[in-house]
């Protein structure tokens, strides 16, 4: 390798690498995905709140469990449904109501759900049909679960309650138990009389499940009690206690739709963010090598062996390399993550990793991702050719990394909420922004006519950038004194002579 | 053969004028200084020479070639506001400066070590830069220049911020470079230096060329002056402009004599002896490179 480019590239580029701050950051990215699942594994509160109910009549407790229980089962079988929908699994028993995907299921399709053996049965069916690989269904922890109500406590009255209830949901730090109690409920003999209330003891405000279930069953209870002191039968009265309407729901199949558009857009805005971060933090390096060949007075050394010219193009392709290395090992590091995990990770990555399937699309990324790094490599190494020291190229640097890195987070969320709005599709032309905002399109679809204007006009602006920077670098290089001013560096654009 | 040609070069930087009709030629092998007060144009005449930046009018021609990066295995510099890589090792630094310059891996690496032993850094060779004396990396720095066993070397300003030690150093590894048959030009302001290495010798001031020649014909610019000891007062003889009289000793009194330019103080021997002029000491004192300089550019910038 004699090409002086390709010298200089390589020298950038061990520089950087020798670096403690890059072997830093290139580690604390899988770090810090690696710490942030597993220490919310062990931060995390268990899911299941616990429920004590003091029922001294005996029927509303059961009654309360048993709807706690029925929408414990309507959750699982929705995620059921949703699997089932997502894998293709419907074949597997077309009548079964998690193959229903179009409905809000009601109590009784829910308690037959149960009846025929719940999700243990759906996953024997799912099994037959599904493909060997296909990770199966987990059902999650459930919301609720009722622990029984010792003696002591079931034959305490109300007021006895007040005193013995608060510090069991809310012990003092040094007496937290191992299994806390998150709730307890007591339901008088008499509720609904207006005589006694119903009463929650809690550590905060009450969870709406619990909530809506107590409401239900109890509203239900009196409702009954109503019907028949209206002298209906209780049979009828139980009949119009269970009248229920069938609420179906529209919307377009799992994977489509918003959904969608969320889940096609997350690699591509990945991507943008990768983008942004590599270029912030290998362009801040190459220009402190860049200022320290300034500070250091190496320029005129190196500029009797190469030309100007050569330095920069060597110093741009070092820094790229970098930018790639790190983008290449973070994106290792995700894979190996997703191979190890296989579950989880992969199952989210693989709709993610959808858009890839398409090489117009792959291909664009790619242009769109080695352009933005280009142009925005270009503006860093121009400021360390204009900088003496950190400090100098900090008054350049903060504004540019400003107008780079503010319309990033209007960005993402505009393009998870529309990814065709207007405003997102005037920022793809705004050469600046052309490679955050395309790359985080790119997902959801972009029109091929908007793809290649959007990348031709990028090219035609970083052409023009190269040829104007690199005037200000070349003549920058050797010049002493104190910075330029915003018209200097104009002029300098301007002028055609190298020095 | 000319190693180095400059013809009626000029450089502007904006308004000023920093090189004004610059002419001089260095022909192989020699050692050429360039030689100059602050501000004489120095640094720019040889960054236009190494392609660093280019003339505003005029022809420069490097080991018979226009100036470029092509000529730069040919080629060693030494600038004059030095500077290294803090982080890279000793011998890197020199083996990434002399694949710049075109050389193997292998050739710059072992012309490297070699180099460094010859320095006394032979055992420094893997330590870093930021690690290394100030001296050392002085070393270090002209190591890097010369390398690739230049045929042109250029040194612009070598001997300032050098400690006594690293000069001599570096007087050697000029004279050693010279026996080899490289063109060595520099540029100095400390005369002493330049008397003791240049062959030839070029003046400069306000970018303009005042003399160009040998230190023998830049010596005779100067009228010469003699330390004589007589009875009479010489003031009177042939080429005689000045006799000051010093010192007076049983009768014989000591003369500083200044001669008329171009006076051969020969001449004024031979007259001694035609016309019975007593004598106790004829004794020419010749002038130094320091005392031309000031007489050329001194006069010069006392005009501007």
């Amino acid at each position: 390798m004699s090409n002086p480019i390709l010298l200089i590239a390589a020298r950038e580029f061990r520089q950087i690498a020798a670096t403690r701050s890059f072997w830093i950051t290139l580690l604390i990215i899988p770090l810090a995905l690696a710490i942030g699942p597993i220490a919310s594994h062990f931060m995390e509160k268990p899911h299941t709140r616990t429920v004590m109910l003091i029922d001294p009549s005996g029927r509303a407790g059961p009654a309360v469990a048993q709807r706690l229980q029925l929408e414990e089962q309507r959750g699982l079988l929705s995620a059921l449904s949703h699997y089932s929908e997502i894998h293709g699994l419907d074949r597997a028993d077309p009548t079964a109501p998690w193959a229903q995907h179009d409905r809000y299921y009601s109590d009784a399709e829910v308690e037959a759900f149960v009846a025929a053996g719940g999700v243990a049965h759906a996953q024997a069916l799912m099994r037959r049909v599904a493909p060997r690989d296909l990770p199966q269904f987990k059902p999650g922890d459930p919301d609720y679960r009722i622990v029984p109500t010792p003696p002591a406590i079931a034959a305490s009255s109300p007021a006895q309650l007040a005193k013995i209830l608060p510090p069991l949901v809310n012990p003092p730090k040094k007496e937290r138990r191992a299994e806390p109690l998150d709730y307890a409920v007591y339901v008088p003999a008499d509720f609904g009389s207006g005589r006694s209330p119903v009463q929650i003891w809690s550590d905060g405000q009450p969870q709406g499940g619990l909530m809506a279930a107590l409401q239900d069953t109890l509203t239900r209870t009196m409702r009954l009690r109503f019907l028949e002191a209206q002298g209906l039968s209780p049979a009828t009265a139980e009949a119009a206690g269970q009248i229920a309407p069938l609420i179906v729901i529209n919307r377009p199949p799992a994977g489509k739709g918003q959904e969608q558009v969320v889940i096609r857009s997350i690699l591509p805005l990945l991507v943008s963010y990768l983008l942004l971060m590599s270029l912030m933090l290998s362009g801040s390096w190459m220009l402190q090598g860049t200022v320290e060949e300034r500070s250091n007075k190496l320029i005129e050394t190196v500029l009797a062996c190469v030309s100007p010219n050569q330095l920069m193009y060597g110093k741009l392709v070092g820094t790229v390399s970098v930018g790639l290395t790190m983008v290449a090992i973070w994106v290792a590091c995700a894979i190996g993550a997703a191979f190890a995990t296989q579950g989880m990770i992969a199952d989210f990555l693989r709709p993610a990793l959808a858009p890839l399937a398409q090489p117009s699309v792959a291909m664009a990324m790619v242009y769109y991702f080695l352009a933005g790094y280009l142009m925005i490599s270009m503006i860093f190494l121009t400021i360390g050719a204009m900088s003496d020291s950190f400090r100098d190229a900090q008054a350049y640097l903060s504004p540019v990394i400003l107008v780079i890195a503010m319309p990033f987070a209007i960005i993402a969320q505009a393009v998870l909420r529309d990814p065709s709005s207007l405003a997102v599709r005037i920022m793809s032309w705004i050469p600046i922004w052309t490679p955050f905002t395309m790359l985080a399109r790119l997902g959801a679809g972009v029109p091929l006519w908007e793809v290649v204007g959007c990348g031709l006009t990028l090219a035609a602006f970083i052409a023009i950038e190269v040829v104007l920077l690199a005037r200000v670098f070349r003549a920058s290089l050797l010049s002493a004194g104190s910075k330029p001013s915003l018209a200097h560096i104009g002029r300098l654009m301007r002028s055609r002579a190298s020095a | 053969m000319t190693a180095l040609l400059l013809k009626s070069v000029t450089k502007d930087f904006g308004d000023k004028r920093a090189v004004d009709d610059l002419s001089f030629s260095v022909r192989d092998g020699e050692v050429f200084g360039f030689l100059g007060g602050n501000g004489a144009g120095k640094t720019t005449s040889l960054r236009m020479v190494l392609d660093i930046i280019r003339p505003s009018s005029g022809r420069i021609e490097v080991l018979g070639r226009a100036p470029g990066r092509e000529n730069s295995a040919d080629l060693g510099f030494l600038p004059e506001e030095r500077g290294l890589y803090r982080t890279m090792t000793a011998l890197d630094t020199i083996t990434y400066f002399g694949r710049l310059k075109g050389m193997s891996r292998a050739d710059a690496r072992s012309e490297g070590l070699a180099l460094l032993d010859r320095f006394g850094l032979g055992s420094s060779a893997g330590t870093k830069i930021d690690k290394l004396s100030k001296g050392m990396a002085q070393k270090v720095q002209l190591a890097t220049a010369v390398v690739n066993a230049p045929k042109l070397l250029i040194l612009d300003e070598p001997f300032s911020g050098l400690d006594p030690v690293n000069q001599g150093l570096l007087e050697a590894e000029i004279q050693r470079l010279s026996r080899q048959g490289a063109t060595i030009v520099f540029s100095t302001h400390v005369m002493q230096h330049a008397e003791r290495l240049c062959d030839r010798l070029l003046l400069l001031a306000q970018g303009r060329k005042l003399f160009e020649g040998t230190q023998d014909e830049a010596r005779a610019t100067l009228p010469a002056r003699l330390s004589v000891v007589s009875r009479e007062t010489p003031l009177g003889l042939p080429g005689v402009i000045t006799a000051t009289e010093h010192a007076d000793r049983d009768g014989w009194r000591e003369w500083d004599v200044r001669l008329a330019p171009g006076s051969d103080p020969g001449d004024l021997l031979q007259a001694c002896t035609e016309r019975s002029f007593a004598l106790r000491r004829f004794e020419q004192s010749r002038p130094s490179l320091h005392d031309v300089f000031l007489h050329i550019v001194g006069g010069e910038e006392a005009h501007a």
